[in-house]
């Protein structure tokens, strides 16, 4: 990271007469994309001041998949807008003279995202009031439908949802070449127990336990939204509930937080909405179909890309444990 | 049968991360899956090619897989019946042996919580049986799919 064009950088986007940066080291979090912790005294201008701010921007090879960086600003501009507790975004930079890539700034926040960490109850607070605040927050994302302004840089809304997953997942399936029978089974349960399409809302698209930031006391952001998109709202649930985001805490179903019901019951309060268990059933299994061809593509940026990640490595084995659940899921109920 | 990479490239990268001062969790859980591995050898692999060939004739596993993958995908499981239990009886015997080289804890964890009630049968039910039975009547292993 060159701190001296991200200097100048921020002079001039902000018009500060100068700007200092004391710090700039990389964050531990953010498997796909960079985020960096950049604190920075400015002089005069928009921003002036010191700063705590969070440098976003494109990992060294790309997943091929989800929003570009300047897509995922506008989204987090407008859902920072809609009251969503998401870190306040700041400045967009597309010129890759400055950095060698396109990159956000954003407020930093306080708090960690370690799955683990929250699971083992180290960060988060509360149980039970964490789960019910991450349904408050789930249930007013839901609440923003394809009329909001604010969202023209999203792909229109699919008339179905689940149809649009199911290609997209075939689709990222047959890229891979190799065989996966386990997945083959789940895309046919899931063409025959397709559920009629829902009314789309606007919905994350990664929610889950590692993807929102918590500190001792409980949840302070709700991070990574380049996955955003018009989905159906079961999609989010499904994803949050799915076994591999429970970070081994398995009997505990919602995030490896709480019990499903709790989340469930949090989330109808407050959206007013009835969840359907078989249909947050099927967006689990789909959950489970999609996040083994997202981790194909992402060890694929190290077996393939080159970038030379135990991380990325590693994922290449985390197939199995969507194989576990599509087995598990698709069993008669 | 195993997902890639393999345990050796596994390794190369662990030693590449210690040597940086990378994350020692991630390493250590790279050698522990190439360890699990090596002891048990190919005997897994072998035992999937032989279930395999029964169904479709000597071959290389990679072919194999191919003619599972795509029976599947053509829909040669869809209807309840004697031949869908049978293939998921293979499948999670696949499935259980890799998860038991790549992430036994998960397995465990996932076989220690039953799931919450009337949404899925345990997962215990599927795997294990199929584990620990093997050679057991296939169709007797339940039919499964609602």
């Amino acid at each position: 990271m060159n701190a001296a064009a991200l200097r100048r950088y921020l002079t001039e986007a902000t018009g500060a007469r100068s700007a200092e940066i004391d710090e700039l080291r990389r964050l531990p979090d953010g498997a796909v994309q960079e985020n960096w912790l950049v604190a920075a005294r400015l002089e005069g201008g928009s921003l002036a001041g010191g700063w705590r701010l969070v440098l976003r921007t494109d990992g060294a090879t790309a997943l091929g998949i989800g929003l570009d960086r300047a897509a995922e600003f506008q989204v987090l501009r407008a859902v920072h807008a809609a009251g969503i507790s998401v870190p306040q975004p700041l400045l967009l930079c597309e010129d890759c003279a400055v950095i060698g890539r396109p990159f956000f700034l954003m407020h930093f926040i306080a708090g960690a995202a370690a799955g683990e960490r929250i699971v083992a109850g180290e960060l988060g607070g509360e149980r039970q009031a964490l789960v019910a605040r991450l349904a408050r927050e789930l249930a007013l994302l839901h609440a923003i439908t394809p009329a909001h302004p604010g969202f023209a840089c999203l792909a229109p809304p699919p008339v179905d949802a689940a149809e649009a997953r199911l290609e997209q997942c075939a689709r990222l399936l047959a890229a891979d070449g190799a065989p996966h029978p386990v997945a083959e089974w789940g895309l046919r349960w899931l063409i025959r127990h397709a559920p009629p399409p829902a009314e789309p809302v606007l919905c994350h698209g990664d929610f889950r336990t590692g993807n929102f930031l918590a500190d001792a006391q409980g949840f302070t952001a709700l991070l990574d939204w380049e996955f955003a998109g018009w989905s159906d709202p079961d999609e989010d649930i499904g994803w949050f509930c799915l076994g591999p985001w429970r970070f081994g805490a398995y009997g505990r179903e919602a995030g490896g937080i709480a019990a499903r019901a709790a989340l469930y019951r949090a989330y109808e309060a407050a959206s007013g909405r009835r969840i359907a268990a078989e249909r947050v059933r099927w967006w689990e299994v789909m959950a489970a179909l999609r996040w083994l061809v997202i981790a194909l593509r992402q060890r694929d940026r190290c077996l393939i890309g080159g970038e030379r990640s135990l991380d990325l490595a590693l994922t290449g084995r985390r197939p199995a444990e969507c194989e576990f659940e599509i087995l598990t899921l698709t069993e008669a109920a | 049968m195993r997902d890639p990479p393999d345990a050796a490239f596994l390794l190369a990268l662990a030693r590449e991360a210690e040597a940086q001062g990378g994350d020692a969790k991630l390493a250590a859980r790279a050698r522990a899956i190439a360890e699990r591995e090596r002891a048990a050898g190919d005997a897994p692999v072998e035992r999937l090619r032989r279930a395999l060939a029964e169904r479709y004739g000597e071959g290389r596993i990679e072919d194999l897989l191919c003619r599972l993958a795509g029976e599947i995908r053509a829909g040669a499981a869809d209807a309840p019946g004697p031949a869908r239990a049978a293939l998921r009886t293979l499948l999670w015997s696949m499935t259980v042996q890799k998860l038991a080289e790549s992430n036994p804890d998960y397995l465990a964890a996932a076989e220690a919580h039953p799931p919450s009630p009337g949404r899925r049968n345990s997962p215990s039910s599927g795997p294990c049986v199929s584990l620990r039975d093997r050679g057991r009547p296939e169709a007797s292993l339940g039919e499964g799919d609602a």
